[in-house]
């Protein structure tokens, strides 16, 4: 468990990168996103009817950028996943009605997991057919190609590591390889054998775009070529394909320009539960202005907007045009870690203290505000697995990490403090502590403001400002920099799986001493360890309850300061129903129709 | 005596500036008749390049306030309208400027700045305006006209420029030529090519000619009259010969003391006259030369001499000067057989309270009051 | 003239190669260039990044990289696929460089010609309430940001989010068809883009003029009994608008590696955009690929402002 289970959303409008260039974790200048429903926080629109669309209509996103890939095995990028839903199914999906629930989409029901948990079978539903050129029925082999082409070079998958099946390959295959984990006993049945006994998450992660299927016989010269031409010849699934030829050239995807996605004569909704209203989606991929974008959106019809609005647009949205959007969590916190190995970090009181003072509310303006998201009193985000086992908005319920102290309560950082050892409730020592950030705001800005929080306890910080890229990569990830407080760090969701926020960020067994180390505040304590290992192993409501204990663990031990979780707002025209889609935190253009 | 072609009178020509009103000319009156050649000869800022730009109507300006009049030819230039000015300027009035290779435009052969005088004041052809201008410039001694037509400024000597502007300002049979300063660019020997040729044109063409120069050597040979101008006045006038042989104001004899001479002994020091023109804002009170004249007496800061015949030879001989005729006459006798103003001094007492006697009459309560 | 020139491209040549050499180097010294990291994903393994270095070619030796690459762009004018798209940069920037020189010409003679209006109108009106009022208006345009004007333009004048929908807004270029809509479509953009440059031009053109018209070739020209007019549009405007054209053509010359944030706020697919986006994403080949054409618009355009020069001042020859 090594890899960093981060999804990015490349942001390349300049207002976006100057707003809300993040500050979160190893992105290059990017801004993290993804996840959940629409109902909790203070939304405006709330949650759209998912069962009343009209049919038909032609809607425009403007986005700031092109998706990263098409092809659904070399894509990671939510804009890329955005289309991909739309245009190819997957062997499990997440619909925008229960943000924690994923349900069968080319599967026939649940994943059968072994009683040792390193075996996935998935029955896969009849009837369903590829687009034309290909124009034939879906089977299981077709995932297990998808699986295997992953694995290339030529395609260049991404998040190999949540997929760790008997004989995949450890590194990159020169050409397509079989990899005998995966077996089709028949045309509807495909089964996974796994190295560990990670069936649980590795089902989880089965929402990911690496089940869309691909047609070996159609696919293959284009996978033969280093790099893979199938990003262009990407073949649909799915209620809408990419316009293309009679070869299966897209000739709707212009680069960096627009992608027009059109119906898939060849999709029958009889097999799937999404409604597909819309007749044609046209995704300008080079609106470059979020600012302007944005008003275009908000005053224009048929449009949505692909991401964030500006913050000076957020505000307007809220306060002045109220019915155009749709706030949804991006399942992540923004956290300043606490290093526990450092002395006087080591002191859980000390760590108490510094949390109880702590004005989250100002290292929150420092990104933005309230707009940007609601304020934590633990780790995992809303309406998220575990969320509400681990105390929903008002949290676990520790004086020092509560909605009482948002703006920091210095009394009960004094009272940790005398009973850290400190009887002036104030700490005494005279060394600085190292703190890293970004040289760019929000970054530095955040920073800035809690170097301030310790320092009105007596701790002298020595902020260091590094460039972007490397705050993560060269210093906080790496402990034998000694980093005490990582400035700019932040941790968003892959898939829906409490296991993937808590368990690398906090589990003592994953520091990496060597560096890619992902559990900042290297917090080592055993019990949260052997809770962990249990919970891994179980399934449904228990598993959801078992992380969300976990999460009070980690809370009670103070080993950092989460600050944000982050939502994203997403904006529609007045003639829009927009629903969103909770797994990425983007519209869902399955189901979104215009009135 | 037959109407002069020019005839300035009382001419005044101030400047409304934000350091306060320069006072460039300040009353200056002169004539010149047809074919004749007059001397303006002054240091810079005396007011003799602003004068003769006043005749152009190049001083026309929104801050210039400019009085007196100008004759010429029977017309009052003063009151001509602008559009009436243009045809004059280039026409009957023609100018030459100090330096030639800045007045000629660089980027413009000078064919083609030669046809655009001739053109702007005769509807004639291009081809006809050519063979104006070559002939022109065959007439000022530029070798090979009809090829060298086509060549830019940059592409001629000093003095060949110097040609090619005095064909310029002759091209269209100017009545008059004012000459600004023609040879102070050049070198000595062009110097006296240009001034030869000018002599010669004027005589060919019968063109009146100002000659404006600080340099009393370069109208020595070529004018009739001389005016010596000092911080906006006429300060002596005559005829050259008289100004040479009998010069009456101290700036004068300043003058004639700093240029070399044939007529004067050859270890004979050059003299220069001592400190720097005056402000033209802030005038000396009394005769405005008085804080350089080596003569000066306490009565001449506080009168101010006006121009009045001398009373010698030259009838048209006069001086604005406060010292007696007889004082001037006794001092320009020492100073021609080579002694310094020093040495004068040594020699001829001045009066300190007996002026002139035209500025004999004002030395009353308002010379006292002031 | 003719020596002159081959000698001027024999020296653009080098010029464009000692560019490229520069931005090899400075993106392989950049600590998060490496761009089989960018492309390898996320935490990548160590295989990962050979094989993706081996594909990109990034394993041998820099100056044998440096070699194919400088030899592909003579040979084909190639500058490798983009490391983020796949495209040919090549394409890319071709398909994006008719873009910018519709922008940025159209500007250009906007601010050329108003400049010069504005400028010689001033000098003329030298001290007056015109004169004060232009160039009052000039340092307005200077001063004010070309993003937060194009902005302020959209608001108030595009026909989608506008105040006075008068004019077609962001993203009008890209969906028009046909010269006369994408000129239509560009007059913002064109006018936003040449606001700051015209009041620059027309400041520069006044002073040039006002100092011109007191040269003494002014004054031969009053002489001469040339109309005013005459005297100040072709005596004085032919010495004053000369350097200017030198700093226009530099100034196209640096806008073909594109006009970023106008293209950006009127959503224009130009060059600037593309070289905008491949620096944040760290796409080395369309990097290399939009800076040699940005050097190639600079050195052609000062070679073309030199020959150009020889013409308009006699004075210069090479």
């Amino acid at each position: 468990m090594s890899g960093n289970r981060l999804r990015f959303l490349v942001v390349s409008s300049l207002a976006a990168l100057t707003l809300f260039a993040a500050a979160c974790g190893g992105s290059s200048s990017s801004s993290s996103s993804t996840s959940s429903k629409t109902n909790a926080t203070p939304a405006g629109g709330g949650t759209p009817d998912t069962t009343a669309g009209k049919k038909g209509g032609k809607l425009t996103m403007l986005a700031a950028s092109d998706v990263d890939y098409l092809d659904p095995g070399h894509t990671y990028y939510t804009a890329g996943e955005q289309v991909d839903g739309a245009m190819g199914r997957t062997l499990y999906t997440i619909g925008p009605k229960d943000p924690t629930k994923t349900l069968p989409d080319i599967a026939e029901g649940d994943p059968q997991i072994s009683a040792d948990k390193k075996t996935v079978t998935v029955k896969i539903k009849p009837g369903i057919k590829f687009s034309p050129p290909v124009n034939r029925a879906v089977t299981s082999k077709d995932i297990k190609y998808a699986f295997e082409r992953f694995f290339s070079v030529n395609v260049g998958g991404q998040y190999a590591s949540y997929f760790p099946i008997v004989g995949a390959p450890k590194s990159p295959t020169k050409g397509v390889k079989p990899i005998s984990g995966i077996t089709t006993p028949d045309d509807q049945t495909i089964v996974f054998q796994l190295q560990d006994a990670v069936a649980v998450s590795f089902a989880a992660a089965l929402v990911m775009p690496i089940t869309t299927p691909v047609p070996e016989e159609y696919a293959k010269p284009f996978d033969a070529k280093n790099p893979s031409t199938y990003n262009t010849h990407v073949v649909a699934s799915g209620p809408y394909m990419v316009k293309n030829d009679a070869t299966g050239n897209l000739v709707g995807y212009k680069a960096g320009k627009s992608i027009d996605l059109v119906r898939n004569p060849n999709w029958d909704p009889k097999t799937d539960d999404r409604p597909a209203y819309l007749d044609e989606i046209f995704i300008q991929t080079n609106a470059s202005d979020a600012n302007v974008s944005s008003k275009q959106v908000i005053a224009g019809n048929n449009l949505i907007l692909d991401t964030n609005p500006p913050a000076a647009i957020l505000k307007e949205l809220v306060t002045k045009v109220k019915d155009q959007y749709t706030t949804v969590p991006s399942g992540g916190f923004r956290w300043f870690p606490i290093n526990t190995t450092i002395k006087p970090f080591d002191n859980i009181n000390v760590r108490k203290a510094i949390l109880a003072g702590f004005d989250r509310n100002a290292a929150r303006l420092a990104r933005g505000g309230k707009f940007t998201g609601d304020l934590p009193t633990h780790f995992l985000p809303p309406q998220f697995p575990g969320f509400a086992e681990a105390g929903g908005f008002d949290g676990p319920g520790y004086d020092f990490l509560s909605k009482k102290n948002e703006s920091g309560d210095m009394a009960l950082a004094a009272s940790y403090m005398k009973k850290a050892g400190y009887p002036s409730g104030k700490y005494t020592g005279s060394e600085q502590f190292l703190m890293v950030t970004a040289n760019a705001d929000p970054g530095k800005a955040q920073a800035e403001v809690a170097a301030a929080q310790f320092e009105k306890l007596g701790f002298k910080m020595k902020l260091r400002l590094v460039p972007q890229d490397s705050t993560y990569t060269e210093w906080c990830q790496v402990p034998a920099k000694k980093v005490a407080v990582c400035g700019a760090a932040g941790w968003f969701k892959d898939f829906i799986d409490p296991q993937s926020m808590l368990e690398p960020t906090f589990a003592g067994y994953t520091i990496a001493k060597n560096g890619g180390n992902n559990n900042l505040p290297q917090l080592n304590d055993p019990k949260v360890d052997a809770a962990m290992k249990a919970a891994s192993l179980l399934e449904g409501d228990a598993r959801n309850k078992a992380w969300g204990e976990i999460d009070k663990m980690i809370t009670a031990d103070a080993p950092a300061i989460p600050f944000v979780w982050d939502k994203t707002t997403l904006v529609r025209s007045k003639n829009v129903v927009g629903v969103a889609n909770p797994y990425l935190a983007l519209w869902d253009f399955t189901y979104t129709s215009i009135k | 005596m037959p109407e002069p072609l020019l005839e300035v009178k009382d001419l005044t020509v101030h400047f409304e500036t934000e350091d306060g009103l320069v006072q460039a000319v300040d009353g200056i009156s002169y004539s010149v008749e047809r074919g004749k050649t007059l001397g303006i000869v002054g240091e810079s800022g005396s007011g003799k390049s602003v004068s003769s730009m006043t005749v152009m109507g190049l001083t026309r300006a929104g801050n210039a306030r400019i009085s007196g009049s100008i004759t010429f030819d029977g017309r009052d230039l003063l009151s001509a309208s602008d559009a009436d000015m243009r045809t004059v300027r280039g026409g009957d009035i023609a100018m030459i400027f100090q330096d030639p290779l800045s007045s000629l435009h660089p980027f413009y052969k000078i064919g083609d700045q030669l046809i655009e005088a001739h053109r702007s004041h005769n509807a004639v052809s291009k081809a006809k305006a050519r063979d104006r201008a070559v002939e022109m410039l065959g007439l000022v001694g530029l070798p090979d006209p009809r090829r060298r037509i086509d060549s830019y400024p940059h592409e001629f000597s000093g003095g060949m420029r110097q040609r090619v502007m005095i064909a310029m300002a002759l091209i269209n049979d100017p009545k008059l030529l004012i000459a600004d300063e023609p040879t102070t660019a050049l070198d000595v020997t062009v110097q006296a090519q240009i001034l030869d040729l000018i002599q010669k044109l004027q005589t060919e063409l019968d063109t009146a000619v100002v000659m404006i120069t600080h340099d009393l050597g370069v109208v020595a040979e070529v004018t009739e009259e001389i005016a010596v101008m000092y911080a906006g006045r006429i300060v002596e006038y005559g005829k050259s010969d008289t100004i040479f042989a009998a010069p009456e104001h101290p700036y004068t004899w300043g003058l004639l003391k700093s240029i070399p001479r044939l007529d004067t002994p050859r270890d004979q020091e050059l003299v220069p006259i001592f400190g720097r023109p005056p402000s033209l804002i802030n005038k000396p009170s009394g005769c405005s030369f008085h804080p350089r004249c080596p003569y000066v007496r306490e009565a001449h800061k506080k009168v101010d001499p006006a121009l009045e015949p001398t009373g010698g030879a030259d009838p048209s001989h006069k001086v604005a000067c406060l010292l007696p005729a007889e004082t001037r006459r006794s001092l320009w006798a020492g100073l021609r057989t080579g002694d310094t103003p020093d040495e004068v001094l040594q020699e001829v007492e001045i009066p300190a309270n007996k002026l002139s006697p035209s500025a004999e009459g004002q030395t009353g309560e308002e010379v006292a009051g002031q | 003239m003719a020596a002159y020139i081959v000698r001027r491209l024999l020296w653009t040549v080098l010029l464009l190669l000692v560019i490229t050499a520069v931005t090899f180097l400075i993106f392989y010294v950049l600590p998060s260039g490496d761009p089989a990291k960018l492309r390898a994903g996320r935490s990548p393994s160590p295989e990962t990044l050979a094989a993706i270095r081996n594909q990109l070619g990034l394993d041998k030796p820099l100056y044998q990289q440096y070699g194919e690459y400088v030899w592909n762009i003579v040979r084909h004018f190639d500058f490798g696929n983009s490391y983020t798209n796949n495209q040919e940069v090549r394409t890319l920037v071709f398909s994006r460089l008719p873009n910018t020189i519709f922008l940025v010409l159209g500007a250009a003679t906007i601010w050329f010609l108003s400049g010069v209006v504005i400028g010689t109108v001033s000098a003329v009106a030298r001290g007056s309430f015109w004169d004060r009022l232009l160039m009052g208006g000039a340092l307005v345009a200077i001063s004010a940001p070309v993003y937060w004007m194009g902005l302020v333009s959209l608001y108030l004048f595009s026909d989608d989010i506008g105040k006075f929908k008068l004019l077609p807004g962001s993203g009008a270029y890209q969906s028009a068809h046909g010269l006369i809509d994408k000129g239509h479509a560009l007059i913002l953009p064109w006018l936003v883009l040449a606001a700051a440059f015209a009041a620059i031009y027309a400041r520069l053109l006044r002073s040039n003029l006002l100092e011109t018209l007191s040269e003494d070739y002014i004054r031969t020209a009053r002489a001469k009994g040339l109309s005013e007019r005459r005297v100040v549009l072709r005596h004085g405007l032919r010495s004053a608008i000369t350097p200017i054209v030198t700093v226009l053509g530099l100034d196209i010359g640096i806008l073909m590696g594109g006009a970023i944030l106008t293209e950006t706020v009127f959503n224009i697919d130009g060059v600037g955009r593309l070289a905008f986006d491949a620096i944040q994403r760290g796409d080395l080949a369309t990097i290399q690929g939009t800076t040699v054409v940005l050097a190639f618009g600079v050195a052609i355009m000062s070679l073309v402002v030199d020959i150009l020069y020889a013409f308009l001042d006699p004075r210069v020859r090479y």
